[in-house]
């Protein structure tokens, strides 16, 4: 078994629990363990916290890597944001008067920043650790036919140089995965179009999003496979938002990876927290 | 260029404005932005909106144009942090990140939306940016898991006071 330190972050075990569930059922059916990450904060979020003050914000993400290292682990996140503050610290910390900047903020608190811990995210760390063909195995009820728009988001990818998770203008980590459990992935024409959640205006997401859900429809698929938590509220809670302003019928049920694999698994939809989505995805119950 | 700039008249550059940036993580980085617009075409911000544009953003912090910048309704909120720019710079100039340094010197003006200084506010005082309440726990024993520990706020207080050193924002 391989170990990782869990760095569950905020949005998903507040809001969306069912996807850490699925989380903890999958890894060790796949061969790794993950340990919880006691102490850990929110990482900080990239978008908010980072526009008020970028160096409190470094000195909170180091304290986060710091009690990783500890346990002399590397991370595993499992929402693109933690993993963007994350591995983006790691990147600015490489820098000597930066990171002497923040160790002195975490001498304050008796604690060192020290560079040993790597951050993976969950989707990266099954591509590299496990394998497409360890993943095809585990599955157990094969999604033959079911055909899964994908949705990567902008966070995952890049910037690439600090993320090191896939090529962002022909990334194949979510298709793969999503293949490996018998489904079929498709792009759809604005896959690389952003959500736009972090946008704080009212109409550049709301026309986004508007354009992003006409191209999902049109791609005629029965899911939208996600893998990040805030997307996932905007194609759920924004869906519908986008449905009424817009006055047209979008109802595409988002559905998490690491759910959809553990429904593969085996696990059954009723356990998955599938019925508190907005739009459910009922099509999975053919399987 | 600004707007009531003379045809003969020399640009004048802000270079107080430029040296608060400067002093911003990656603040600086503007420095090195020629102009050429790679940034712009894979700019979500751009597309749906007419006010935004990350290559007239780096020009304006280059002259250090701060009212057009730093106004309240600051276009950089436009921006949908979508890192397409950083990705696209062939300057590594990161105009997301020149962006997110110029939004510290918003806040530390005091301006910012409020969804913004809610976020922030949640974060502050519970380390976490969603409040953890009784239902949150409820949700979460449907799932077999365990209430949500707290976060040590002590420690993360601590850090988040600014340091004495000068070097600090003004
Ligand atoms: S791509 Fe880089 S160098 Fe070119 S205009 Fe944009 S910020 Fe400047
Ligand atoms: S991060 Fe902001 S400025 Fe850069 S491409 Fe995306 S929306 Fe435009």
């Amino acid at each position: 078994m391989k170990r990782f330190a869990f760095f569950p972050g905020c949005l998903i075990p507040a809001r969306y629990p069912a996807m850490e569930f699925a989380i903890r059922q999958v890894l060790p059916r796949l061969g790794i363990e993950i340990v919880d990450l006691e102490g850990s904060s929110c990482c900080p979020d990239p978008i908010y916290f980072k526009s008020k003050d970028k160096l409190s914000w470094l000195a909170v993400a180091a304290r986060n890597l710091s009690l990783a290292e500890d346990l002399g682990l590397d991370v595993v996140t499992n929402c693109s944001g933690c993993t963007a503050t994350l591995s983006e610290a790691i990147h600015l910390l490489e820098d000597d008067i930066l990171k002497k900047k923040v160790n002195d903020r975490l001498g304050r608190i008796g604690r060192e920043y020290k560079g040993t811990t790597r951050v993976r995210h969950i989707a990266t760390v099954v591509r590299d650790e496990v394998g497409y063909e360890r993943v095809r195995e585990s599955v157990v009820r094969p999604l033959e036919g079911l055909k899964v728009a994908i949705h990567y988001g902008c966070h995952l990818l890049k910037p690439s140089k600090i993320m090191q998770v896939d090529n962002p203008d022909n990334p194949q980590v979510m298709e793969r995965l999503v293949e490996a459990l018998g489904a079929t992935a498709i792009r759809h024409r604005n896959w690389y179009l952003c959500c736009g959640k972090a946008c704080q205006t009212e109409d550049i997401p709301m026309n986004m999003m508007h354009d992003l859900l006409t191209t999902v429809k049109a791609a005629e698929t029965d899911i939208l496979g996600m893998i990040c938590p805030t997307c996932f509220s905007q194609f759920d809670y924004g869906q519908m938002k986008i449905s009424k302003k817009f006055d047209e019928v979008f109802d595409i049920p988002p559905v998490y990876y690491f759910q959809l694999l553990a429904f593969a698994q085996g696990i059954p939809y009723e356990k998955l927290g599938f019925d508190s989505q907005r739009f459910k995805p009922e099509c999975l119950l053919r399987f | 260029m600004p707007e009531d700039a003379d045809r003969d008249e020399p640009v004048r550059v802000n270079f107080r404005f430029r040296r608060e940036l400067a002093q911003k993580i990656e603040g600086n980085l503007a420095s090195f932005c020629y102009q050429c617009g790679a940034c712009v075409g894979d700019c979500p911000a751009t597309t749906y909106s007419s006010g935004f544009n990350p290559r007239e953003i780096m020009l304006k912090v280059l002259y250090g144009l701060e009212d057009e910048l730093l106004g309240s309704e600051s276009v950089l909120w436009q921006c949908t942090n979508c890192y397409n720019c950083h990705e696209r710079c062939p300057q590594e100039v990161k105009p997301v990140e020149v962006i997110i340094s110029l939004k510290n010197m918003l806040a530390a003006r005091g301006i910012y939306p409020e969804v913004v200084s809610k976020i922030i506010g949640t974060f502050e005082t519970t380390g976490r940016t969603v409040r953890i309440t009784s239902a949150i726990d409820r949700q979460r024993a449907k799932f077999g898991l365990p209430p949500l520990p707290p976060v040590p706020m002590d420690e993360v207080r601590i850090l988040l006071e600014p340091d004495t050193g000068t070097d600090e924002e003004e």
